[in-house]
C-alpha cells in the first residue's frame, strides 16, 4: 500500500511541479484569466493523453507499434524539455517588459503563440507520467486484493499530489516572490535537464545515438539511483549513478548553453536592486500590491 | 568589398553537423542481429533473476509478462523503461557494456521484482 501510494505521488509530482509553478506565476499577472484557460486546457488535454497512452501501453489500443510508442515517448520527452526551458526564458523576459508589451500588438500575438506552448508543456507534463500511473492502478485493480484497494490508493495518492500543489502555492506566498521565482527557475531547469538525459538515453536504447563509454563511473554506493530517494533525485535532476558518456556530454552542453543564455537575458524580472538604481528596468510585477495575489 | 558567401563562411560548421548526423547512422548499420536473451516476469517475479551476457557486445533482451498484472521493466543502469501489459512481450536492445553488474527491476512490483544482468 505504502509503495503504491509512493508511486502515485512520484508519478504525479512532475506534473504538479510544472502546473504548480505556472499557476503561481500566472496568478500574479494582469492577464491571468487568459493564461489560466490555457493552463487548465493543458491539464485536460494531458488527462486525455494519459488515458490514450495507457490504453496503448496496455495493448488495448494498438495504433502504435512497439517502436512507434518508443519514438512517441521520445518526442514527448524532448519537446517537454525544450518547452520548459523556453517557459523559463519567457517568464523572465515577461516580468520585465510586460507593461511595454501591452502597447504593441506584435508582442501580444507572440504571447498568444506562447499560450499554446504553455498548453502543450502542461499537457505533456500531466499526460506522460500519469499514463504509467493509470496502467499501474489498473494493475492494482487486476491484482489480488485488487478492487478494494484501488479507491483508497487513488484517493490518498491524489490527495498527496494536491498537497504538493498546495505546498507550492504556499511557497509562493510565504517566500518572497523573488525567492520563489528563483527556486522555481532552478527546479524547472533541473527538470528539463533530467528530461533531456532520459531522451538521450532513449535514443541510445533505440540505437540512434552511441553511448560512447558506458558507464563512465559508478556512484551507486554513494547515492543509488534505483532507490526511492535516489530515484526521485534522478527523475528531477538527471542524476545517474552509472552514467554513460553521451548523456553526460549532452547534459554538460545543456547547462553551459542555458546558463550562458540566461546570463544574457539578465537577472530575473524581480531584481534585488531597488528600481531607483536600475532606471531602464520596467517595474516588475512583484512590485504590485500583494493583495492582488490572494 | 569582398562578400563571403554564407556557404563558405559556415562550411566548417556545416561539415561538422553533417558528420555528426552521418555518424548517427553508423552504429545501427554496423550491428548485425544481436544475440537474444529471454526474461519472464510474473507479477513481480523474474525468471531468471540473473542473466549473463558477453561484454562489449550489443544484446537483445526479450521480456515477456506472463503475470496477471501489467509490469514496467525499468533499469537506469541499462537505460530502459518499458511498460508491458499482461500477456505482452517487449524486446529491448542493450548497448555494448563494460563488464559488471547492471540491475533491473519491475517498477510496478518493486519489492520483489528485482534482477540483474551480469556482463562478463
Amino acid at each position: 500500500m505504502g509503495n503504491a501510494l509512493f508511486i502515485v505521488w512520484r508519478e504525479s509530482a512532475e506534473a504538479m511541479l510544472v502546473v504548480g509553478i505556472l499557476y503561481a506565476w500566472l496568478r500574479q499577472r494582469p492577464d491571468a484569466a487568459v493564461g489560466m484557460r490555457f493552463l487548465w486546457g493543458g491539464v485536460a488535454a494531458g488527462a486525455a493523453l494519459a488515458i490514450a497512452l495507457a490504453l496503448v501501453m496496455l495493448g488495448i489500443m494498438s495504433s502504435l507499434s512497439g517502436t512507434g510508442l518508443d519514438y512517441f515517448q521520445l518526442a514527448m520527452v524532448l519537446v517537454a524539455s525544450g518547452l520548459i526551458v523556453q517557459m523559463v526564458f519567457w517568464m523572465r523576459r515577461h516580468g520585465r517588459t510586460f507593461k511595454k508589451d501591452l502597447e504593441s500588438n506584435m508582442a501580444r500575438n507572440a504571447r498568444a503563440a506562447n499560450w499554446w506552448g504553455l498548453l502543450i508543456v502542461v499537457a505533456i507534463a500531466v499526460g506522460r507520467e500519469t499514463a504509467e500511473t493509470v496502467v499501474f492502478l489498473y494493475g492494482i485493480g487486476a491484482g489480488k486484493g485488487g478492487i478494494a484497494d484501488l479507491p483508497i490508493v487513488l484517493v490518498l495518492g491524489l490527495g498527496a499530489a494536491f498537497l504538493t500543489f498546495w505546498l507550492l502555492q504556499q511557497g509562493s506566498r510565504v517566500l518572497s516572490w523573488r525567492t520563489f521565482f528563483r527556486v522555481s527557475e532552478i527546479m524547472l531547469l533541473l527538470l528539463a535537464g533530467a528530461l533531456l538525459v532520459s531522451g538521450v538515453e532513449k535514443l541510445i536504447g533505440l540505437g540512434v545515438l552511441p553511448a560512447l563509454v558506458d558507464p563512465v563511473w559508478d556512484t551507486s554506493r554513494l547515492l543509488d539511483d534505483s532507490g526511492r530517494i535516489g530515484g526521485l533525485i534522478a527523475s528531477f535532476t538527471g542524476y545517474r549513478a552509472r552514467p554513460a558518456l553521451m548523456p553526460l556530454l549532452v547534459l554538460a552542453a545543456y547547462w553551459v548553453i542555458v546558463s550562458t543564455m540566461l546570463g544574457r537575458v539578465g537577472r530575473p524580472s524581480v531584481s534585488s536592486t531597488p528600481p531607483a538604481k536600475a532606471p531602464n528596468v520596467v517595474r516588475a510585477p512583484d512590485s504590485l500590491p500583494r493583495a492582488g495575489r490572494h | 568589398m569582398v562578400a563571403i558567401a554564407p556557404t563558405q563562411r559556415f562550411f566548417p560548421l556545416r561539415a561538422i553537423l553533417a558528420l555528426a548526423f552521418a555518424s548517427l547512422f553508423v552504429t545501427p548499420a554496423l550491428a548485425e542481429d544481436p544475440p537474444l536473451f529471454k526474461l519472464v516476469a510474473r507479477d513481480g517475479v523474474f525468471t531468471p533473476t540473473v542473466i549473463e551476457v558477453p561484454a562489449g557486445k550489443r544484446v537483445r533482451l526479450e521480456v515477456s509478462n506472463e503475470g496477471k498484472t501489467p509490469m514496467e521493466f525499468e533499469s537506469r543502469d541499462l537505460k530502459q523503461e518499458k511498460v508491458i501489459p499482461p500477456g505482452g512481450k517487449a524486446t529491448v536492445t542493450i548497448n555494448a557494456m563494460k563488464p559488471g553488474e547492471y540491475r533491473f527491476f519491475d517498477e510496478f512490483h518493486e519489492k520483489t521484482g528485482q534482477g540483474k544482468l551480469v556482463v562478463k
